[in-house]
């Protein structure tokens, strides 16, 4: 067979082996390196020949690896041998696979490349085997195949996504690696903010009398400023942005319409009160949204 | 930051939400026990506003969506002497226990275990979901944190 091995992909592009995102996920350079492990490997035919004998996958990796130069880079390498393994152990493990629930292909892979073959792999197998729903993962190299250990796989790769979004929550988290140096932050930042509510509701407590007294006039500002005068609302919302520093969704439909539910219950009560105490609920309330700017320095 | 792609679902209502229901909590305080004894000690007097900030906390973040403020919320009913609900979680906790036990990653465990006692309602969680309440509880306490902060600085005498 004289075929290059980007004759080849095409050859699987048609026959609707591979996906056509695996043929841009090459890409143009990929193109390039493919062209040149091949140059690599010589285009004899009998080189060509020699690797079909060859029965078992650990014999043919020893083969390409002695062709690895120094400039190809890792992916790329990999990227071809996987294309020449697919070719060749199509035909063998079309039938075992078949068998199987998930998809598993045993190749050779090294660990840097592992997440790009991932995604290929995924996009080969599930352009093959379309009506499959499940979750494709590729077992590496010298690692058992069976169910328990692929399912422990893919549980713990969900775990360390969602560590390193709390990575992104968790001040002070990108300096730590390693899971246990990670959760160790993340106690410590719960436990610190835990006690940071008992400090200020133990200052709140000594504060209470005065809290007493201004905790009716205020909520029923809050209340007023917010349907009353709607730019005074509109000025709090900008401010609110400023000082947010969360990822924030619907900010102005949720703020009012949780605000309209609780206001049709307490305000017919506390509507008289509200006159008297117009001067000090004033001030305060704007300390309630002028202090965020500052504790949100300060906090930080 | 806004725009960032958080595949964990963390939004958290914003400040005005979590401070009305803090405030009504504490006002709710005030109008239960103040003809009653006006000089309370100040430990209970703590206790109650701390527990009022949790609890208003999980009202605000979202009811019984979440599990951990669901089971905060249980346990404030229950110190109340009210109905008790969800029982039937007893069962699927047991049993994720016993898968949990099978395949233990000992470093990651020790760790989690303690996170499971600081967050509430992380006793019956396996280890991913238990990150994504972590999540939620830490946007929620800092939200929590920062209107207590402004209170404090707009009452304490200038």
């Amino acid at each position: 067979m004289d075929l290059s091995v980007l004759e080849r992909v095409k050859w699987l592009q048609q026959q609707q082996m591979v996906s056509p995102e695996f043929f841009e996920i090459l890409g143009s350079d990929g193109r390039e390196e493919l062209k040149r492990v091949e140059s690599y490997l010589g285009n004899n035919n009998d080189e060509w020949q020699s690797f079909r004998h060859y029965e078992t996958i650990d014999g043919c990796i020893s083969r390409t690896s002695s062709f690895q130069m120094e400039q190809v880079k890792n992916n790329e390498e990999n990227r071809a041998t996987a294309l020449q393994h697919k070719r060749k152990t199509e035909g063998k493990t079309e039938k075992i696979e078949n068998k199987k629930n998930k998809k598993i292909k045993t190749e050779d892979e090294t660990e840097s490349s592992m997440k790009g073959k991932s995604n290929m792999s995924n996009s080969e197998t599930s352009s093959e085997i379309q009506k499959r729903d499940y979750i494709h993962v590729r077992a590496r190299r010298g690692e058992a195949t069976d169910r328990h250990s692929l399912a422990e796989r893919a549980r713990r790769e969900k775990l360390s996504k969602k560590m390193k979004c709390l990575q992104d929550i968790v001040p002070g988290c990108n300096k730590v690696t390693g899971k246990a140096g990670m959760l160790d932050e993340i106690i410590n930042y719960v436990q610190s903010l835990q006690q940071q509510v008992e400090f200020l509701s133990m200052k709140l407590s000594v504060l209470n009398p005065e809290l007493d007294y201004h905790i009716n006039e205020l909520s029923t500002k809050q209340f007023q400023a917010c349907f009353t005068d709607l730019p005074e609302a509109v000025s709090k919302q900008s401010m609110m942005v400023d000082a947010s520093s969360f990822p924030l969704q619907h900010q102005e439909s949720l703020d009012y319409s949780v605000i309209n539910s609780i206001q049709t219950t307490t305000l017919g009560s506390k509507d008289q009160t509200s006159s008297g105490w117009e001067i000090h609920s004033q001030s305060l309330y704007n300390n309630l949204r002028t202090d965020s700017d500052s504790s949100f320095f300060s906090l930080k | 930051m806004a725009s960032a792609y958080n595949p964990i679902y963390t939004d958290v209502p914003e400040k005005d939400v979590f401070a009305l229901h803090f405030l009504q909590t504490l006002s709710n305080l005030r109008t239960q026990n103040s003809f009653s004894s006006p000089d309370n000690k100040t430990s209970d007097r703590v206790k109650k506003i701390k527990k009022a900030a949790y609890v208003s906390m999980a009202r605000a973040a979202g009811g019984t969506n979440r599990l951990w403020s669901r089971s905060l919320l249980h346990q404030a009913a229950k110190r109340n002497n009210k109905n008790v609900r969800f029982l039937r979680r007893k069962r699927r906790v047991t049993w994720l226990m016993r898968r949990r036990s099978n395949r233990g990653d000992p470093i990651e465990d020790v760790a989690a275990e303690r996170l499971r006692n600081l967050v509430p309602g992380g006793g019956g969680m396996e280890t991913s979901k238990l990150m994504e309440e972590t999540a939620h509880y830490i946007k929620c306490l800092s939200m929590q944190v920062k209107v207590m902060q402004c209170l404090v600085d707009g009452l304490s005498p200038k």
